[in-house]
């Protein structure tokens, strides 16, 4: 088709006129007519309205070309508000930032003036923003950078102007300067007080990251963006700045969110405790907590949500980080990994932990709070974090120390459940339990259940391990309801006993639900100060304060201390442990030199009374120690450290190298020293009770293969790859020889083998190990958490390695469903 | 800086204009040009480089700064507007050419205000096309033409224009709708097939 001439347009004009006005129907009538009278004019026609269509239905020039528009460059010498812009300084995730001069020659000033992107102001309202603008603009601190204007131009769009500050980001200066520790802490603490100081003015930064907090060459520190964050959020209520719980910020840096922020929750102080708990942890460590390798926006959104941080002191000398990142972090911080993870490990792990913890109520309740801690850090006095560390361990170490009896509980529970949970042989077998406990193949499922215990405390491992234990519980507790509930006594004392197990397996909840449930019936039959009664309330006592409930912890144990004086005599075993667990009450509170009297107290009793070497001595000698652990008093260092030994050399004494109890002694703490990175002293004590067990349970017995296992994992964990892979192949070539190709002992094994060439970077090998063993009977759990493993971050990404996840997931499915 | 004073009167030059003076025309068309181009700047200066004015924004401006500074001489708003729109889009296709010569770099960069999106997105060649089109249908139906100036370049509603114009809003869109037939048919054909 060609162009129409002026003269054809004209002879068209009126007939395109009328059939405009017509719709679809009467326009085809129409045309179809007008075909009869005028043919030419109609095959005109026709196309035109054709293409009238398509050109209203792909809205041909409903847009406007209109704008002209300047071009970034044009923008210097643009005149914003008072000031005239000079040259572009950045572009971030807010918008364009100019740096900028007085333009009224009143005084030289420069300003950073930083252009909100359109995108983020909808919903902004003028007034808003420019009465937001106020109240930062009263925000006056040393510390922060001075917002000096706030404006909107008159087509809406928002800026603010800033003091202009020019420095690097805090942590680039640090390292610049190679600060140390101490030094960065200081650093720290100046951002520290300046976002108390904004708290105290009820704003909240929202976004605080090392872009924004810079320091100057004189090594001012300033925040930069306070309260931006809030100020470009869409409104959503009226009182939006004032309320420190506002809904949670559009605008964020996922890598210095808090889980809230990612999960839309409130948004409160307790987020800018989050953000600078990560600025720490960049600042010491030089990694971010998340881990050293984000590779996707998901992972990290999963690992601030859901992962908890490895510790700082474990992240400095982290295997999996490059041996160079390693030693250049420590250069800027002018020490050595070593000298690093050892700074780094006593009173710096719970703070930081403290501050990064996942639920905002479990962190500290203001940044003061936070920085006095660092300041009692630096001035070498007693932190408030609860250490998160050795010490917090131990007192959950030392209720496991108490497991023993517990122990006879759970071999009662299998009797219980192996012999039809009747009355009768229930009783039997309790009567047993003493005399069983020392039997050879007692010891042995004590050992497992240890070292399930340990496995399952530990994050890396399967909790499917403690499933059979659990099974037997759960089965052998409905039986109480059902075989005992003619013989209450009978039912209160199961009560007990499974209460104590569950306990044990850290199963407080319905742990506790039986310990009421028996010290209510015992109560009611036996009255309130009866020994059994006595001995419930205790035990629940305990079970309450390890759910943190202390009021209600020590209320019940000082009862019951009070009772048992009366009833069973000042210095009677029992009256003794009570006094002890009720010193444990107190340390977990804090109350230390309370805790140290009362442990003290009871210790005297028991030595004079049992003896220095009897087994409740030797427990409450390992109370007390971990009470001075707890307690974090180096005063008490030293004593603490004679009496573990003399506790631990008594026990070897009094039951030999061999007994169950010296080797689980020794197995907890390696275990213990194991979790507190303390892997070479963890190692020698592994490597020592290797022959032992070889020899009193074998070489191919379960437990002494999990031993090996764990002096594996010791061994990787130090770096030792080599000595790790040749340990678990032997191990491997036992567990297949002892429980068939297809078990999963040895399918762990080769998992574990997987771990190893992946962190080592043996991709095709780590692949083919885990499809080894995926083939061969990986237990299900293993194999569905696959690719939150840590170990097998390299291979994320690549798709041999997603089948073998579905792979997986498929199988841990199939064994879950019913058949 | 712009000395006020030597501005021209742009009510005298309108008065001219439609007396049939061709050079009035001209000085009229050219001193509204250097008008609006003026405001233009000043306005994206008084904001800020991420912002886009709409060219009726800058109209309404340009005639209500023009017409406080010439006083009640100053012709009514429909007259005014009809002048200024074709400045507007003399202003428009000016910038459209200027860019397709130099792509980068210069001042102004004429973007499109909608953002919805459009199968047939206004480009700056061919807003340049629509312009010599635009010219021919000035030529046969002048106030088809107006429309488009209004309408397209000046972002002006079919409401506002039949305000303007005196007539109904649905006498304007048929206008608009033939007008834009025209120009399509006009501009497609000089596109290889």
């Amino acid at each position: 088709m060609s162009t129409l001439s002026p003269e054809q347009w004209r002879a068209l004009a009126p007939y395109l006129d009328q059939a405009l006005e017509m719709d679809e129907t009467q326009r085809s009538a129409w045309l179809s007519a007008l075909a009869g009278e005028k043919p030419t004019l109609a095959a005109q026609l026709s196309p035109l309205l054709a293409e009238h269509a398509r050109l209203a239905k792909v809205g041909f020039m409903d847009a406007n070309p209109a704008v002209p528009q300047f071009s970034r460059q044009g923008l210097a010498g643009q005149v914003v508000g008072a000031y005239t812009l000079v040259s572009p300084i950045g572009q971030g995730g807010m918008g364009t930032v100019w740096l900028a001069k007085r333009n009224d020659g009143r005084f030289e000033r420069r300003v950073a003036v930083k252009f909100l992107n359109q995108a983020l102001v909808c919903g902004t309202n003028e007034e808003r923003f420019k009465r937001e603008g106020n109240i930062l603009g009263r925000l006056k601190h040393p510390h922060i950078a001075e917002l000096v204007d706030a404006g909107v131009s008159a087509s809406g769009f928002p800026y603010i102007v800033l003091e202009y500050v020019e420095g690097d980001p805090i942590t680039r200066y640090s390292d610049l300067q190679k600060l140390n520790i101490q030094d960065r802490i200081r650093l720290f603490l100046d951002v520290a007080s300046a976002v108390a100081h904004a708290h105290a003015n009820l704003i909240v930064h929202r976004d605080l990251k090392p872009s924004n907090v810079l320091v100057s060459k004189g090594g001012q520190v300033k925040l930069l963006d306070f309260g931006i964050a809030k100020l470009i959020e869409t409104e959503d209520s009226e009182n939006a700045l004032t309320a420190l719980t506002a809904p949670g910020g559009q605008v964020l840096t996922p890598e210095f969110a808090a889980p809230e922020q990612i999960a839309g929750a409130p948004v409160t102080t307790a987020t800018d405790v989050y953000a600078l708990g990560v600025l720490l942890y960049l600042l010491l460590t030089g990694q971010h907590p998340a881990g050293p390798s984000l590779r996707s926006p998901a992972q990290l959104v999963r690992a601030i949500v859901d992962t908890e941080p490895q510790r700082l002191s474990e992240i400095v000398t982290a295997a999996h980080a490059d041996p160079k990142t390693v030693t250049d972090n420590a250069a800027q911080r002018t020490t050595t990994p070593d000298k690093l993870q050892r700074l780094l490990r006593g009173d710096l792990d719970p703070i930081v932990g403290k501050s990064l913890k996942k639920d905002p109520r479990e962190r500290y309740a203001s940044v003061t709070e936070f920085a006095d801690d660092l300041r009692r850090y630096l001035n070498h006095e007693p932190i408030s974090a609860r250490p998160d560390t050795f010490a917090y361990r131990a007192r959950k170490f030392i209720r496991r120390n108490r497991v023993p009896v517990s122990l006879a509980g759970l071999a009662l529970a299998a009797l219980v459940v192996g012999l039809a949970g009747t009355l009768i042989q229930a009783r039997k077998a309790e009567q047993q339990r003493d005399s069983a406990f020392r039997e050879r193949d007692r010891a042995n499922r004590i050992t497992t259940f240890m070292t399930d215990m340990f496995k399952t405390s530990d994050p890396s491992e399967a909790h499917g391990n403690s499933v059979t234990a659990r099974e037997i519980l759960d089965k052998a507790a409905t039986q109480i309801d059902t075989g005992l509930s003619n013989d209450p006594a009978e039912q209160a004392r199961m009560m007990y006993v499974m209460g104590q197990v569950y306990d044990s397996l850290g199963l407080m909840a319905k742990g506790r639900s039986l310990l009421e449930r028996a010290v209510d019936l015992q109560q009611k039959m036996l009255g309130p100060e009866a020994p059994e009664t006595l001995t419930s309330k205790s035990l629940l006592s305990v079970i309450l304060l390890e759910q943190n409930n202390y009021a209600e912890a020590e209320r019940l144990q000082s009862e019951t201390l009070a009772a048992r004086r009366r009833v069973l005599g000042l210095e009677h075993p029992d009256t003794v442990r009570s006094m002890s667990r009720l010193a444990g009450v107190y340390s977990w509170q804090g109350r230390n030199s309370e805790a140290e009297e009362l442990e003290r107290e009871a210790l005297a009793i028991d030595r004079r009374v049992l003896g220095p070497e009897h087994p409740e001595t030797l427990m409450l000698t390992n109370s007390l120690v971990a009470i001075y652990n707890a307690a974090e008093d180096s005063a008490h260092y030293e004593e603490a450290e004679k009496l573990q030994l003399d506790a631990f050399a008594a026990e070897r004494r009094v039951f030999g190298p061999e007994h169950p109890d010296t080797l689980n002694a020794m197995y907890n703490m390696a275990a213990l020293l194991r979790l507190e990175g303390r892997y070479g002293e963890s190692e020698r004590v592994y490597r020592e009770m290797l022959p032992v067990l070889g020899r009193v349970l074998g070489p191919e017995h379960s437990d002494t293969l999990s031993l090996r296992n764990n002096l594996t994992i010791v061994l990787a964990k130090q770096g030792r790859y080599q000595e790790a892979e040749q340990l678990y192949r032997e191990t491997r070539v036992i567990q297949q020889r002892v429980f068939g190709p297809n078990d999963s002992n040895a399918a762990n094994s080769t998992y574990n083998l997987a771990c190893l060439a992946a962190v080592q970077g043996h991709r095709d090998q780590a692949l083919s190990l885990l499809a080894e063993a995926l083939h061969h009977g990986l237990s299900p759990h293993t194999g569905v958490n696959m690719e939150r493993d840590e170990d097998l971050k390299s291979l994320l990404g690549d798709p041999r390695f997603t089948a073998l996840v579905a792979q997986g997931k498929k199988v841990a499915a199939a064994a879950q469903a019913p058949n | 800086m712009l000395d006020e004073n030597a501005l021209p009167n742009i009510s005298a030059l309108i008065g001219s204009a439609e007396q049939g003076d061709k050079a009035a025309t001209e000085v009229l068309f050219g001193s509204l040009y250097a008008e609006l181009h003026r405001m233009a700047k000043r306005e994206l200066a008084k904001r800020d480089g991420f912002v886009t004015i709409s060219a009726t924004t800058l109209l309404h401006e340009a005639y209500l700064d023009m017409s406080a500074r010439e006083g009640k001489s100053f012709p009514d708003r429909a007259r005014f507007m009809g002048y200024a729109a074709r400045v507007m889009r003399t202003l428009i296709i000016d910038h459209a050419r200027e860019r397709q010569a130099q792509k980068r770099g210069g001042l102004f960069e004429i973007t499109s205000i909608e953002t919805k999106e459009i199968e047939n997105p206004v480009d700056a060649s061919e807003v340049a096309r629509i312009g010599d089109a635009l010219d021919e249908l000035g030529k046969i139906e002048p106030v088809l033409a107006e429309i488009v100036d209004l309408k397209f370049f000046c972002g002006l509603s079919f409401t506002e224009i039949a305000a303007l114009r005196s007539v109904s809003e649905r006498t304007i869109q048929r206008n608009w709708e033939r007008a834009r037939l025209y120009l399509h048919r006009q501009i497609s054909t000089d596109l290889p097939a």
